[in-house]
């Protein structure tokens, strides 16, 4: 008797797939359902961000920031921010940080919806997305009100803010929290605690904590290893000292520390945690400029820096060296989407197409923000 | 129907030839009337579809083609039958080709059984409801065929899926059958019927808690093998793109897809027939046409909620993964349904013409869930403190 | 945990869990749409509803342009392209040319800030759709205009005076660096 001749099969996911996050690539080698290997293929999305800000200048560059990471543009704005900012040496009014940090955690709400959203949405329920993409609208009408759009915001400009609140946005702000969060725990009993959701997640492709530092994943995919690091309370950058927030890891209460379930599960906790700052935020708002003196043509001084921002994907680096002319000689971008498409491959082994899909979901990857 | 016909031919209506007249008039007779009924019904299920999630989802759905949109279907279809036939080189074509009929197939079989009133059904056979549960797993075939002969392998997984999916949950659904034909001894889709009453106290729901699982059970199993979410692992559009009708476009795509919708009829008049009284309505009047139309207004009634509940259920619950879907299948509802089918034998043996009082205990456990449910929905609906809206178009 | 309770567990997470789903999507049937049937079945025009520093397609105000090209440089994709010449005869600056692509434009309103009288500003418009790119560029010049110079004072002439107070109005969105102005909103 011959033994049964069985091979395994390569499958092309990607760059058009329904369920890729973008344009995404991934080759499969799977024996049936089970997959071998999952190869991630990036690049797609490669736009030469960091090229264009040799020449198009320092202030000129504000706008390109949106794109690298057009779920959150507001940290990538800040980023850059704050990097010219240390590089010339000023100091952002108080005002103008509460602005910041206000509009940045708005953002991370917005961007931790989507991912939400999509997470079901690639577990194939489809009304938690369109909930999830209610509630985001609501939050753009309000960043759009802010500083007149919606996706790629352009808000933050060296040394501080583009544009003030505007008359009455406290307190539709206040007034869309109190919405919010009764609206979180709905989604909550709608999607994340059923049970064949979590019976989808739990137990997928966990990541202990070495392996988190070791593929350097960071913000909630490495704080749902139990891991608690996050930019905001171990370094504080703009305003975040002043606020009372805690940082939520991961459990394991579904299933093992670090996997699929609590990377979404710290997601929705950051979420309240991010309402919990924005009425901090929102309160105790100072008086004064929103914006520092900064002269139109930006030459900041010859030297290089580096600076860390906490974006909803996590740490995400800015390193800007200066020659001392109107154009920066490099830029660098370090994301965390990138590190995050690293440890796929090694996920990938043993799981089901299925849980591939749902993988890439929890790790939450942008693909413009793994190529830039 | 054929006792309409046996008088026209007694009548002398056709002359002679009274035997092949008789065949061939009931032959078009009931490709009119039924797949009239099958194939509209199938599309304005996919406009109700979409209203329905629609609404759920905080969106409005399609309302520009007639009235609110009704004629979406009509137009959708008229798109789909415009559309290129596209077959691709490496398929096979023959397979490719037939696989969309042999699903539609599938899903017009039922119709020849379907109750609609004590005396509106083409063929009241004797094995009626084994018949059903035959014809439909049908599909199978179609689908395996569709994903084979597509030669891409997001349709072949697709297909393959479909094909262990449909075939294991054949299982549970045949055998929560199983109580029902013990209490009435009976196979025929009439004969079910009849041994029910109008009175919920009466149908074989609230018979007793085996036959109460039974139908939840047999509810499910149909959701999965008419493929619907949390089932939907064979198109599965974030998984395998679309599954087995990945490579299908125009007309053939539509055939799949009419088939889906139209299954969502079959699953509701099966677990009407079985368990919800069928045409059962109070004996109001003497008139034989008025009584079978009312029947016919219970029947599809009750039909109609149970596939507005699966669309409900589609729109909440996320899919699951194939190895959960055999455990479900394998681990949870074939033993709860063997079990369940022993519990049943044992009440009948028990008390074989049922009990009277378990069926109003069962019927007051019925309206407490729904009062708690109904309780629960008002509780989500005044938290998130959005304008309430009762209006049911927009 | 026994595997029999772990089994019955299993069950009642899977039915409670599911019930509670139901209730929330049932209970979407009496909340109101919240999308809005766009373009046509909306009670105002989309336009009219966005907030006043939403950034639409540009527009030049080229009676209160004082031509300085301030907006020209900060473009970071040069969408902006201005010719001023000064007439050798009155020592007037003269507009001949000012085109905006709007196909290139990225809407970051970085050429509004700079400008000092508020003429290019965005608008709320944003169905910018077309048949041609080149019906995109909009070439705000028709003839040669003598650029605007501001006065010291209030402005006088009628026809300017509401454009350049609109203007102000575009201005005074941005937040101003330092502070030296009270910002849109009072401190408490």
């Amino acid at each position: 008797m011959s033994t049964l001749r069985t091979e395994e099969m390569t499958l092309n996911m990607g760059p058009q797939h329904p369920s890729t996050h973008g344009v995404l690539r991934f080759v499969v080698r799977a024996d049936g359902e089970v997959m071998r290997e999952a190869i991630p293929d990036v690049g797609y999305l490669h736009r030469s961000i960091e090229k264009i800000a040799e020449k198009v200048g320092y202030h000129g560059f504000m706008p390109y920031t949106d794109r690298v990471d057009y779920v959150c543009a507001m940290f990538t704005n800040q980023g850059w921010g704050m990097a010219c900012e240390k590089l010339a040496g000023i100091e952002v009014p108080k005002r103008g940080e509460y602005c910041r940090v206000i509009a940045a955690e708005f953002n991370r709400i917005a961007s931790h919806l989507l991912s939400a959203g999509t997470m079901g949405m690639d577990i194939g329920a489809m009304t938690p997305f369109t909930h999830a993409i209610r509630e985001r609208e609501m939050i753009n009408d309000l960043i759009e009100e802010l500083c007149g759009a919606r996706l790629t915001f352009n808000y933050m400009r060296i040394g501080g803010v583009g544009w003030d609140l505007p008359p009455g946005w406290r307190e539709k702000a206040l007034a869309y929290l109190e919405h919010f969060e009764p609206i979180l725990d709905e989604y909550n009993a709608l999607l994340s605690f059923n049970k064949i959701y979590v019976e989808r997640l739990a137990n997928i492709g966990i990541i202990t904590p070495e392996e988190a530092i070791d593929y350097n994943l960071v913000g909630p995919n490495l704080r749902a290893c139990g891991i608690k690091w996050d930019i905001r309370k171990d370094i504080p950058y703009s305003a975040y000292q002043d606020f009372d927030f805690d940082v939520p890891v991961g459990a394991g209460e579904w299933g093992k520390l670090g996997d699929s379930m609590d990377r979404y599960m710290v997601r929705i906790r950051e979420m309240k945690e991010s309402v919990k700052i924005l009425r901090q935020a929102l309160h105790n708002l100072p008086s004064g400029a929103v914006l520092a003196k900064v002269p139109r043509n930006f030459k900041p001084p010859a030297g290089e820096c580096q600076i860390r921002v906490e974006s909803a994907r996590g740490d995400m680096g800015w390193y800007v060296v200066s020659d001392g002319t109107g154009y920066p000689w490099r830029v660098h971008v370090r994301t965390g989407s990138f590190a995050a498409m690293g440890i796929i491959q090694k996920l990938s082994a043993g799981l089901m197409i299925a849980d591939l899909v749902t993988l890439i979901a929890s790790l939450d990857v942008i693909a413009p923000e793994i190529d830039r | 129907m054929e006792t309409l016909i046996q008088n026209l031919v007694a009548a002398g209506t056709f002359g002679g030839n009274t035997e092949i007249v008789a065949a061939v008039a009931i032959f078009v007779l009931s490709a009119v009337v039924f797949l009239g009924i099958a194939f509209p019904f199938a599309g304005i299920v996919s406009w109700v579809e979409r209203r329905v999630w629609a609404r759920i989802q905080s969106r409005v759905g399609p309302n520009r083609v007639g009235p609110n949109g009704f004629l979406q279907w009509l137009a959708d279809g008229v798109k789909h039958v415009c559309k290129e036939d596209v077959i691709p080189n490496d398929a096979d074509p023959t397979l490719f080709k037939i696989a969309p009929y042999l699903v539609v197939l599938a899903f017009t079989l039922p119709w020849a059984v379907m109750p609609f009133s004590s005396s509106l059904i083409l063929a009241d056979m004797n094995v009626g409801i084994l018949y059903m549960t035959s014809v439909t797993a049908l599909t199978v075939v179609g689908v395996l065929m569709a994903g084979w002969a597509s030669n891409d392998k997001w349709s072949l997984i697709g297909g393959i899926r479909s094909a262990a999916q449909i075939v294991s949950y054949e299982i549970p659904a045949g055998l929560s059958i199983f109580p029902v034909i013990l209490m009435t001894g009976t196979l025929s889709m009439q004969g079910i019927i009849k041994a029910q009453g109008w009175a919920p106290q009466h149908w074989f729901l609230f018979a007793n808690p085996f036959t109460f699982i039974a139908a939840n059970i047999l509810y499910i199993s149909a959701l999965a093998e008419g493929n619907r979410t949390p089932f939907d692992l064979p198109e599965a559009e974030s998984e395998l793109v679309a599954g087995f009708a990945t490579e299908y476009s125009g007309m053939r795509y539509l055939f799949f897809f009419m088939a889906e919708w139209g299954n969502l009829f079959i699953i509701g008049a099966i677990i009407t027939t079985l368990f919800l009284g069928g045409w059962q309505f109070p004996h109001v009047t003497n008139n034989i046409i008025a009584m079978n139309i009312l029947q016919l207004i219970t029947f599809n009634a009750k039909v109609l909620f149970l596939v507005f509940v699966s669309m409900w259920v589609r729109a909440t619950l996320p899919r699951v993964r194939i190895d959960q879907l055999m455990t479900l299948c394998w681990k949870y509802f074939v033993p709860i349904s063997f079990a369940d089918m022993i519990g049943a034998a044992l009440w009948v043996a028990i008390w074989p013409d049922g009990n009277p009082v378990m069926g109003y205990l069962m019927l007051a456990g019925g309206i407490v869930l729904a009062v708690v449910f109904v309780q629960r929905v008002i509780f989500y609906a005044r938290r998130s403190r959005m304008e309430l809206y009762f209006h049911p178009t927009i | 945990m026994s595997a029999f309770a772990e089994y019955t567990r299993n069950i009642r997470d899977a039915v409670t869990s599911i019930f509670e789903g139901m209730a929330v999507t049932a209970s979407h049937f009496v909340r109101k749409p919240y999308t809005v049937q766009y373009p046509d079945r909306t009670a105002v025009r989309v336009q009219d509803t966005l907030p006043f520093r939403y950034r639409g397609i540009l527009e030049v105000d080229l009676e209160i342009c004082t031509g300085c090209l301030a907006c020209e440089r900060a473009c970071p994709i040069d969408c902006i392209v201005i010719t001023c010449d000064k007439d050798p005869k009155t020592k007037a600056m003269n507009i001949s040319q000012f085109d905006i692509d709007i196909a290139k434009c990225m809407y970051c309103g970085l050429c509004s800030e700079p400008c000092p009288t508020g003429s290019i500003h965005h608008t709320t418009e944003f169905e910018g759709a077309d048949f041609s790119l080149e019906s995109l560029i909009r070439r705000f010049v028709k003839d040669p205009i003598v650029a605007y110079k501001p006065k010291k004072g209030p402005e006088t002439d009628p026809r300017i005076a509401p454009l350049l107070s609109r203007g102000m109005h575009f201005l005074d969105q941005w937040a101003q660096p330092g502070g030296e102005k009270p910002a849109a909103e009072e401190a408490e």
